[in-house]
């Protein structure tokens, strides 16, 4: 397109066409220019000038797009990283929901460790605590589907299940009007991958593992988030409280740079009590 | 305006008010079927997806937290006919992030291959439009 306009605009070129043509042509290519060019990309962009809204709000990454990039990065041992114990239902809400995103961040780490018994055994416990907060509706088809893949050893079909389950009760907790609850249950999950993650990487630590912690952005939102909260007596609650005070205390830990072998360590001894709380154990 | 998550129950929505909803429901199966060959080159699609309207000229940003490591799609679509929209991937510094893009009317996408861990932004334009508003609606995969 560039080519025909500069071989038209040449003066050694002879004119063929007729008069109306030749006023035609360089303006129809002018045209398709500008037609191109509005479609090129600019290089830079004013973020600012975009509604803080929306830019604020982060899309939380689904738990499989990190298990992918770890299983580039080299074979842990997963099944060292799993849980005797999953964790105990108190029956308070905002307890139970961080719970249930821990439980699914388990699934993938049984998933990782290629342990189909422990899959299912996830797989029945996210329907039980799914049922403790009303949600169980949304995951009946999810943790049927878990359990079978896991049967067949069909690993990426089991990680795209639990996404979707996590994905589900989330959705669900928003149709009842529970956005608080399902944002906790989005942080239970961040709060135990985060852990696992930690200790992977500081058994062989690399900067290119541990970028991978890299999230200021995922951590203010996450705290807005919690600030946000608009029931007050979830606010108040002591689990609320702890997970709100972890969040602002990692958040200097994860700057823009590398991620320190000591930063990964205080993060994941954190994010492990932080985990303690939310199971209701003794640590 | 926010981009809207698109949760099941907009589709539950969708079958209630058939009219009122076709137009995001059609925007997302255009999104999801320009998304679909991808899968068959091994990008796992999330099952969620954003979406929204705009006027003609107008940009929304989408805010996605994306790994080193990974690669990933993205994939728009509009349910009007005539319009042209983009959608084109930048970092936290504002700087073009996307390593290709494509566009091909209602159709848009773009792939990046994050060379840092952090918050990207896919830009949506509406650069012409039959319509005063077109509804868009964006999903995304990673392998």
């Amino acid at each position: 397109m560039m080519r025909a306009l500069l071989a038209g605009l040449r003066p050694s070129a002879k004119p063929k066409l007729p008069m109306l043509s030749r006023l035609l042509f360089p303006v129809l290519c002018a045209l398709a220019l500008a037609s191109s060019l509005a479609q090129t990309p600019s290089p830079t962009i004013d973020l600012s000038k975009f509604p803080a809204a929306a830019v604020d709000e982060v899309v939380v990454p689904v738990p499989s797009e990190i298990f992918n990039v770890l299983d580039k990065l080299g074979s842990p041992n997963w099944a060292g990283e799993m849980r005797p114990n999953l964790g105990r239902n108190t029956g308070n809400r905002s307890q139970v929901a961080m719970l249930l995103g821990t439980v699914i961040a388990d699934g993938f780490i049984a998933v990782e460790a290629e342990n189909s018994e422990s899959v299912k055994q996830i797989g029945q416990e996210v329907l039980n605590l799914a049922d403790a907060i009303n949600v169980r509706k949304a995951v009946i088809a999810r943790s049927k589907s878990i359990i079978e893949k896991a049967d067949n050893k069909n690993w990426r079909a089991v990680r795209e299940e639990l996404d979707g389950a996590l994905q589900d009760v989330r959705g669900a907790m928003v149709e009842l009007g529970d956005d608080d609850l399902a944002q906790l249950v989005s942080i239970g999950g961040w709060v135990r991958g985060t852990e696992v993650l930690t200790s992977v990487v500081k058994k062989s630590y690399s900067s290119n593992a541990a970028e991978l912690l890299n999230q200021p952005e995922l951590l203010n939102y996450f705290s807005r988030r919690l600030e946000q909260i608009r029931n007050p007596r979830l606010k108040k609650e002591e689990l609320v409280a702890q997970v709100r005070k972890l969040v602002r205390e990692i958040r200097p830990l994860i700057g823009k740079g590398a991620i320190s072998q000591g930063n990964v360590e205080k993060i994941n001894k954190m994010t492990h009590e932080m985990v303690i709380s939310i199971a209701s154990e003794e640590s | 305006m926010k981009p809207r998550l698109l949760p099941p129950i907009w589709l539950a929505l969708a079958i209630a008010c058939p009219v009122a909803w076709a137009t995001v429901n059609d925007a997302l199966s255009f999104a999801k079927e320009a998304a679909a060959p991808y899968a068959k080159q091994g990008y796992i699609i999330r099952e969620d997806a954003w979406g929204g309207d705009l006027g003609v000229k107008d940009q929304q940003a989408v805010t996605a937290h994306l790994y080193k490591g990974n690669e990933y799609g993205f994939w728009l679509a509009t349910d009007t006919r005539g319009a042209v929209i983009t959608v084109h991937i930048y970092d936290s510094d504002g700087k073009l992030a996307e390593s290709e893009f494509w566009q091909k009317g209602r159709f848009a996408g773009a792939k990046i291959v994050p060379n840092k861990t952090g918050a990207y932004y896919a830009i949506v334009t509406v650069e012409k439009s039959p319509q005063e508003r077109s509804n868009w609606a964006l999903v995304y995969g990673y392998r």
